[in-house]
């Protein structure tokens, strides 16, 4: 190929940045801190959900066995 | 544990329902819920080749979902597990939502990670240790966070271990064994063993499994379990029988008759090692044997473990029966059992 030729041909870069990665990165722990936080609030939730559940079957055998 | 939990939901469409598979028996059957699907999960030949919607397990005839893609956890898993809560909860959707778009979620606190020192007691690292997992909370979200599979070499395990304190998320009672083996390498003083259940309520049949310790004459047990009573207890039991009497009473506080107990081999504190967990190196069918030939061939395994017994393979019949069924089956292997009792 001719130098002038090398010149005017566009220079692809596909490479991320090392800004780029670090940005990767952040957003990456950030979707995990959110995504932490939804699945404790819900197992607060399913955790209290199962809790009553238990209760009011415990209450249904006591019941039962009067 | 897990079992049949979820309350019947009006305007559920039957796709969902067949596609989840899903037990809406009342609860009735909620008394346990347990992890049969962590060894159906774990030895079932097809996991890895299920596609995404696929990947229900069994536990005690209820469906539960496991990520099997690493965290972030990926588009379709996240996205199941909300439909299957919103299929579970009385609110529905409604709640689901609450959550998912809620601009502020308190952050929950990562515990910190137990750490040893010379000046602990093996009891005290033991409740460390149990307060760790406590701490990460049992998992009711319906989706299994981490991948065990119970065939893999001690060493991945380990690093799935490693993953569940890096996460630091809720956990069922598989992943709280290995969480338990690995927070207790190290120690040789104490030994660790697998100690597995199938137990029986109303027709259904629930799975569970804890991690035995034994250490200086005495044994006890770590563990994650929706009921407190069928987790961690005390290094205060004499024997191997005890220990697992003290099991079976809590299971008939709610009306569970044990089946059947797997009681596994010493597993070995070298993180690196390849081989895998033996799981069941004793089983016993509880329904067959009376309570006192267990506690024999508990006791017996006990000593045998402690003994280091070595390469016998012993299959025992009974005569009772006459159909070549087996109340107890024992195989021994050679095991690199690291430490002295």
């Amino acid at each position: 190929m001719e130098p002038a030729c090398r010149k005017d041909k566009p220079k692809l870069n596909s490479t991320p940045t090392r800004g780029d990665r670090a940005r990767q990165k952040s957003a990456q722990q950030e979707h995990k801190q959110r995504q932490r936080a939804e699945i404790y609030a819900l197992n607060k939730v399913m955790t209290e959900l199962e809790q009553q559940q238990f209760e009011s079957f415990c209450k249904q055998m006591q019941s039962q066995g009067e | 544990m897990t079992g049949p939990t979820s309350p019947s939901r009006t305007g559920t469409s039957s796709a969902k329902l067949s596609r989840h598979g899903r037990s809406k028996s009342t609860s009735a059957h909620c008394l346990l819920r347990c992890a049969a699907r962590e060894e159906s999960a774990a030895s079932s030949p097809n996991n890895g080749a299920r596609s995404p919607g696929e990947e229900e397990e069994k536990d005690g005839g209820v469906l539960f979902y496991v990520n099997r893609t690493g965290f972030p956890i990926e588009g379709v898993t996240w996205e199941r597990m909300w439909s299957h809560v919103a299929v579970v909860h009385p609110e529905g959707q409604e709640m689901a939502d609450r959550i998912r778009n809620a601009a502020y979620l308190p952050k929950h606190h990562v515990p910190s990670v137990p750490t040893f020192k010379p000046s602990m007691s093996v009891p005290d690292w033991l409740v460390s240790i149990q307060n760790y997992m406590k701490a990460l909370q049992y998992n009711h979200t319906g989706t299994q966070f981490f991948e065990v599979k119970k065939s893999r070499p001690l060493s991945g395990l380990m690093e799935t271990a490693r993953e569940m304190i890096r996460e630091s998320l809720p956990i069922k009672c598989l992943e709280a064994v290995i969480l338990g083996i690995y927070l207790t390498n190290g120690l040789t003083s104490l030994e660790r063993f697998p100690i597995s259940f199938k137990t029986q309520f109303s027709g259904h049949c629930f799975h569970h499994v804890v991690l035995g310790v034994y250490c200086n004459g005495r044994y006890g047990s770590l563990g994650m379990s929706r009921r407190p009573d069928l987790m961690d207890k005390p290094l205060a039991h004499r024997t191997l029988g005890e220990l697992v009497a003290e099991f079976e009473s809590s299971y008939k506080r709610y009306q569970h008759t044990l089946k059947k107990v797997k009681i596994g081999l010493y597993v070995p504190h070298d993180p690196h090692v390849f081989q895998p967990i033996e799981w069941k190196h004793l089983v016993l069918n509880a329904a067959r044997l009376g309570a006192q030939e267990m506690r024999k061939e508990l006791e017996k395994h006990g000593r045998d473990m402690r003994m280091k017994v070595v390469c016998v393979c012993v299959c025992v019949c009974s005569s009772k029966k006459g159909q070549g069924q087996h109340e107890v089956s024992r195989y021994y292997r050679s095991h690199p059992l690291s430490s002295q009792v």
